[in-house]
Parts: C-alpha cells; structure tokens; sequence
C-alpha cells in the first residue's frame, strides 16, 4: 500500500469574482522510502499539492490517503495533528518559518505542541540537531545565521516530531549555492539514513536529477512521472513547459547522443562513445 | 543606522545572572525599581547606580555594549538633569546670573535624577533583556501569571505572541532598513522638506513593510499549523523552570543589599544630600 | 558613463559585533556600455560593493568616480550620483507601495522632478523594456505574479533611465522562463539606451551567458576581474573559493583531463556543441589519414 495516495485531486481558489482552478485531477501514489522530486513552473501548481497534503488547504474534490487513513472534512483535531506529524513541512522562506528565539527552542516547539514528556523532548532535539549538522549552534539566536544554515533549523523542527515523510516546498529557493548544498545533503541524508520518505518541490534540475523519481506538474496536471533519466530524456518538451534540463543533458540531446546523461562525468562517457564510433 | 539598536536584546552566555531562573530575575527587578524609589540621597543613588554597573561583569556583557545602549537616553537625562538643576530652588543659592539661579539643592537633586535614570535602566536592561533569553523571559512571564488562567485570562496566548513578536523584531527591523536603501536608491528623500512632507515620504516605507509583515504572518501561521500548534492545551515544554540554590542566594543577598539601602534613610548623613 | 573604483574599503562598525572589514582595497573600472557581471558568495563584500557604488554606503576609504569625479566629493554630485547609478535591491518586488503598476514605476522619476508627460512616456518605456504588457500598468501591483512584480520594481529604476544600471540578484527564486524573461530585458535596456549594466549574482550559468566582463569577490578582496574568457580559465581557482563553475564546464574540463584537446573557456552549452563537433570531425579526418 502507498504511503501516501491521491486520486482526481482538484482545487479551485474561491475568489468572489474570478474561481482560479489550480489542480486538476492529480493522482499520484508515493511509496515508503521513496525520494521524489515534484518539478514544476512557478504557478504550476506544485505548491498547492503541498498544502493539501498537509492539510492546510481542503481539496474541492478527489481523495487523499496518508498511511491508510483517508483526509476528509470531519477529521477531529486529534486526527489532523496525527496525519500532520507524519507529514512534515519546510518552507520556501527561513525567516517566516521560526518560532523561536533560540534555536533549540525553536525545534523544540513541533515536539512541544504533541505533548511529549520534556527528557523526551530533549533527547530528541539533541538528535536532530545532531542529524543536520547544527549542534553547535543550539543556543544560537536564529536571526543570526545564515540561510542554509535557518533552513537546516528548521529540518530539525519537522525531524523532532518523528514524521515519515518530510515535503520540501522549494526549500532552495531562496539560498546560495552553498546553503542549497547543505540543504540538499542533509534531503540525501534524510533519505538515506533515516529512510525518510522526501518529496521535493522545486524548480531547479540539478536537485531533481538526485532524486529516484521525478514528477513533473505544469497547469496543474501531472505532465511526465518517471526516473530522472526517464524524464529528463524528454528535452523538447520539457523546454516547451518552461523547465530546464541539466546541461549534460541539454548538450548529449544537441549532439544527438545516446543515453541520457544526467551528470558531467555522464556527460564526458557519452561524449567520449561519440568520438569512437 | 536602525541595525544599531541594541536596547532590549540578548547576549547569549553562562554566567551567574543567566543561570538564574527567569522569575527571580523578574522579582529581583521589581524589587530593585522599588529600592531605587526608596533611596531617598545622592549616596544610596550613587550606591544602586554602582551595583547596577558591578552586575556588568557578574552578566559577562561588554561594558561598551551597556554604555552604547545608554546612548540613545541621553537626551532624556540631560532634559531632566536641566530641568531640575534650574526648578529646584533648595538650599543654598550658589549662581545668581541674571534669570539663571542655581540652588545646591538643584545639583543634587539634578544628579540623583540623572543617577536615578541611569541606574533604572542599566539595571533593568541587565537583569532582563541582555543576560535573559526573551523566551525564558515570556516562559517566566507564562509560569509566574498562569494562576490567571484560572479566571479565564489567555495567559498562554499572550506569552506566545510575545514570543513571536520578539523574535520578529530584529527580522523587520533589517527588513525596514532595506527598504529605505531601496527606496532612497529611487530617489525617495527622508531627509528633508516640511514635517507633512517627511511624513508623506514614509508612505513607501510603511505600505511594503505593513504588506511583508502581513505575509510573514500568513506564512508563519501556517507553519506553526503544520508542526501542530494547537493552542496552549496539551502542550508540554522542553525546559521546565524551576528555582535553584542559586536563586535563593541571589535573593537573600539582594534582600540584604534593599535593607541596607532602606537603612540609609536614616543614616546620618549631611543634610545636603538629602533629596 | 565610466565608472571606476579606486581602492574601495569598507569596515563594518556594527554595534554589537567586532569591526568587519567588508570590502578591501577594491579597483577596478566597469567597462562602459558593458554587461559587467559582479560574483562571489554570500558574504564576499559583493552587495556592500555595490551600495557603495552609487553613495547608499560612504566607504572608509577610496573613491567611486563617474566621469572621473569623485561621487563623495560632496552633497550635490553625491544625490545626482544617486539618479545615475541606478541599484536594483535583492527581491525588488518587496518595495512595491503605490496603488498602480504605473505609479509605482513613476516613483523614481516623480523623485527626480520630471514633467508628468515625461513621467508617461518613461513609464512606458521601462514597462517594454521589461516586457511587461501595457495593459498591467492600471492594476494593483499587489495583484501580479511574483515574475511580474519583480519586473515592476525592475522598471521603477529602468524609468530614471541611469546610465549605470545595477542589479542585486536579480533573478534570484524565479523559473527558468522568469529568469530569462528578466535578463532579456537587461539586455534590452542596454542595447537600447547604450547604459552599462552590472549584475551581481552567484549563478555561474547566468553569469557565462550574459555577461561580457566578470569581476570575482572572495573574501571581502577581488580575487579575478577580465572578460568572460578569461575569467572562465581559472575553473580551478573558481571552484577552490566556493563558486560553481556550469556543469558543462566541468564537463569539459573532465574530457580534457582524458586527453582530448579541448579549449579551455567553454561555459556554455552552443560553446560546447561547436567545440565539440570540431574535435570530432578532426579525430574522423586523422582517424581516416591514420589507416
């Protein structure tokens, strides 16, 4: 059984005057473990799947699925939060996503709000500050750190509440590319060792080539669901949905090349055929 | 520049007055601001100034960083030094220039207020914002007031947008100096003109900034939603507050301290310095 | 408009913390007319740079010269300074105020005392520089697309038509499509009103296809300054301070490391398809002399 599963999700944004549909008849299923990668425009979307999921937003018809329990209008309270422990969320912005004024505080406040007994509390915020590198910076005012760094902070925030899978709301962003490296590794890790499910919103290529799976939504609609190598075979179209593809890619396609290459190295073998033959 | 506000923030550390719980710092506080009301010389003044400047080394703070945050007050002491310094006609007359007449009694008085002012807000700002961390600050606050909960007061609720307002302080506080830069960067001038148009010349500053910290809000709420923020009931806290030795001592010792002041009073002291 | 910076520094006092030194010893001359590209990481001294570049920020010592006079020389050249370097914050779109996309972009040039039919024509020259659709200019900016609102604030500075035109992180969180459409219009502004254009960013891809010179902070010093070319020879030095070559750099550079004869200045992904086209019909016509 998927961990998580929709089937014909729709939303529509009520706006008085003008009703926006956003999403239209999205059924995908996620697996335990899996690491998948949500391509998509801005606008596509993407973020709106996000917010359904974790139940923020109310779908205006279809049906959502997380670890067998079905997401409807009458849940109580007690199930809402139950369903959003498993689910945890990152934001876009690190600013707007800390309670806290200490940073050890601030990923305390998930596990806090579940009614967990303090040594609990403790134990778990040493860890999952150890789990994304930050244990150093436990007493750290979090306005002062940077913003790779606030938004590892706030991994550790979703990873005290114990969830079994964690979704990405294009965490990247709004980072350099050394804080969206650190992002990325500590995603990997998550993954890796935790066996953390990680769905991974976002609209840069070179994140969604590390993923197992990639699913690309445009107008709200699932346009591809594939490998990398499955979806990023697809340049032309992809190019006409306004994504991007790797530049290995990109240049194997225009060389006309075979395979897929996703990476430079890739990218050099493939070359290299080429020359050979 | 507005980054350079450094009143009411705090200094992470391990010192002494750290260590202490949050509520007895804020007792503690009460008990120094009546202590100060007390003192009725310029030397049990000049005593609870010193004391509040020999906290600075007991809470670790550079003694720069405590003189700056004094900074922006000084107007206001200079006004009441001034103004005491003509008003109060005590004592013996010592300068009589045309309408400037200055009394001793107007020194005194002048410097006890400056004394009295100094010594309010040093000791204040080093007992609590500096040496306590804002949330163990509310957390106190929280713990020392939920008897009220009882009579249907949301102390939960107010501690926690308290929280969230010191937190987001130093965030909009960058937030307004960036947009000022930008918008001087389009020629926008802050500087001069009548007050009507200075006033005026804020309006781009306030709607972009009202705009994103109305944003922030969305966005936070709906974080705070997603780690399944609840209210106040059924949640516990990671660090519980509870009184140590060291609280007691700390009370004890500032008990003495209040009654020696209070004995001051009636010390025989010169007349003069009484005020 | 020549700009030049003379042995730019700038310490940071910053209350609380230790004196910073931001920017040190910078010099360096922007090429008139050119797309300069300033790169390096958060925290290289790039943004306090360019603030200094047009008088929001006083440096601790040195000089910026436009035209060869010193902009800090005193108030007046300081103000006009203001109106010809024109500085495009990080995430513009959060400056927007006005009731109207069109008021908003004439805020600059009401600030500079131009006549309301100027202001008009201005304001709709920028909304095309930008390709914004004309029929945007009477809504809400409020009630535009992230895309739109950042090519908005953009016009805002375009419609005081600088002749230096600076840009921090101007394509920072949009799509590729929204990246494009923001350089693009760069490249407009530029083609059509001969101004020079400096963009500051951290994207090595953005910076190989559209700027002409290249200057590279690293720790608060500028560590290369040239054209694209040359700077993209130093992949090596590039990488060791924390910056990212394009991936088909690096790709390029892993096929030289197994011997194949390739220049060393490719950054772009047409670069790499002619050169290698070009090695291939060379290794066909020696492979064929060879038998």
């Amino acid at each position: 059984m998927p961990f998580i599963e929709t089937k014909n999700l729709s939303f529509t944004y009520t706006d008085e005057d003008d009703p926006q549909p956003v999403l239209h008849e999205v059924s995908l299923s996620f697996e335990k473990g899996e690491f998948v990668a949500i391509l998509g425009r801005n606008g596509s979307g993407k973020s709106t799947f996000a917010k359904l999921l974790n139940l923020v937003l109310e779908a205006t018809d279809g049906t959502i699925t997380i670890d067998g329990k079905s997401v409807h209008a009458e849940l109580s309270e007690a199930e809402i939060i139950d369903l959003r422990k498993k689910v945890g969320m990152v934001f876009q912005n690190p600013d707007n996503q800390l309670v806290a004024t200490v940073v050890e505080e601030d990923v305390a406040f998930g596990p806090e709000n579940l009614g967990i007994e303090p040594a609990e509390i403790r134990r778990r915020v040493d860890e999952a500050l150890e789990i994304v590198g930050m244990t150093d910076y436990a007493r750290h005012a979090p306005h002062k750190l940077s913003g790779g760094q606030k938004q590892r902070i706030a991994i550790a925030g979703v990873i005290a509440m114990l969830p079994d899978c964690i979704l990405f709301d294009e965490s990247t962003a709004m980072l350099d590319p050394r804080g969206r490296a650190e992002v990325m590794e500590t995603v990997e890790k998550l993954n890796r060792e935790q066996g953390i499910t990680v769905l991974l919103i976002t609209h840069n290529m070179d994140e969604a080539v590390r993923a197992d799976r990639v699913v690309v939504i445009d107008d709200g609609r699932v346009q591809m669901d594939g490998t990398p190598r499955e979806v990023f075979a697809k340049v032309d179209e992809l190019f006409a949905l306004g994504l991007a593809v790797p530049q290995a890619t990109e240049l194997a396609a225009r060389l006309e090349l075979s395979g897929v290459p996703l990476t430079p190295v890739e990218g050099a073998d493939a070359v290299e055929n080429w020359f050979n033959t | 520049m507005l980054k350079d506000i450094t009143l009411g923030q705090y200094f992470p550390g391990n010192s002494l007055l750290h260590k202490l719980d949050p509520r007895m710092k804020l007792i503690l506080t009460l008990l120094y601001i009546v202590t100060i009301f007390f003192a009725n010389n310029l030397i049990t003044v000049a005593i609870l100034t010193l004391a509040a400047f020999l906290l600075v080394p007991l809470g670790q703070i550079p003694m720069k960083t405590v003189l700056k945050s004094l900074k922006p007050l000084r107007w206001i002491i200079l006004f009441t030094t001034v103004l005491n310094l003509f008003w109060v006609k005590d004592g013996k007359q010592l300068v009589d220039f045309y309408f400037i007449d200055i009394y001793s009694g107007g020194i005194v008085y002048a410097a006890s207020m400056a004394l009295r002012v100094t010594a309010l807000l040093a000791g204040t700002t080093l007992l609590i914002s500096y040496t306590t961390s804002p949330i163990a600050l509310t957390d106190g606050l929280e713990q020392m007031l939920s008897p009220l909960k009882k009579i249907k007061v949301p102390v939960h609720e107010f501690a926690m947008m308290m929280t969230i307002a010191l937190r987001f302080i130093p965030t909009l506080i960058e937030e307004t100096d960036k947009i000022m830069s930008a918008q001087k960067a389009r020629g926008a001038d802050f500087e001069t003109g009548s007050l009507l148009s200075r006033a005026k010349a804020l309006i781009p500053i306030f709607i972009p900034l009202f705009v994103s910290a109305i944003r922030r809000a969305d966005d936070l709420a709906t974080a705070m939603e997603c780690r399944c923020y609840h209210g106040g009931t059924g949640r516990t806290r990671m660090n519980r507050l509870h009184y140590s030795l060291r609280d007691l001592f700390a009370l004890l010792c500032f008990l003495l301290f209040m009654a020696g002041i209070i004995a001051l009073r009636w010390a025989p002291l010169p007349a003069f310095l009484g005020i | 408009m020549k700009l030049e910076l003379k042995n730019l520094s700038y310490t940071y006092s910053g209350g609380t913390t230790f004196a910073r030194q931001a920017v040190d010893d910078v010099s360096a001359v922007i090429r008139e007319g050119s797309i300069t590209g300033i790169i390096g990481h958060t925290g290289s001294g790039k943004s306090t740079l360019v603030q200094m570049m047009n008088g929001l920020l006083t440096p601790s010592s040195g000089e910026v010269l436009l035209d060869g006079v010193n902009i800090f020389s005193d108030k007046k050249t300081l103000r006009d300074a203001r109106f010809k370097v024109g500085l495009v914050f990080q995430y513009p779109e959060y400056q927007l105020f006005e009731e109207t996309v069109a008021k908003d972009i004439g805020f600059g040039p009401k600030n500079q005392k131009l006549s309301p039919e100027e202001i008009a024509t201005r304001t709709l020259e920028a909304a095309d520089f930008v390709g914004l659709d004309r029929e945007l200019l009477g809504k809400s900016p409020f009630d535009l697309s992230g895309g739109q609102k950042r090519r908005v604030a953009i016009a805002g500075v375009m419609a005081m038509r600088p002749p230096i035109l600076i840009l921090d992180e101007p394509a920072s969180g949009l799509d590729p499509v929204g990246r494009e459409e923001i350089f693009g219009g760069l490249c407009r502004y530029r083609d059509q009103t001969g101004a020079t254009v400096v963009i500051v960013s951290h994207s090595m891809e953005d910076m190989a296809r559209y700027a002409e010179d290249i200057l590279v902070m690293s720790d608060s010093r500028l560590l290369l300054s040239g054209s694209r070319d040359e700077i993209f020879k130093n992949a090596d030095l590039l990488c060791s301070v924390g910056l990212d070559v394009p991936e088909v750099t690096h790709l390029i550079s892993e096929l030289r490391r197994r011997g194949y004869d390739l220049p060393d200045n490719i950054y772009t992904v047409e670069g790499a398809e002619a050169a290698l086209r070009a090695l291939k019909a060379k290794l066909q016509r020696e492979g064929a002399t060879g038998c």
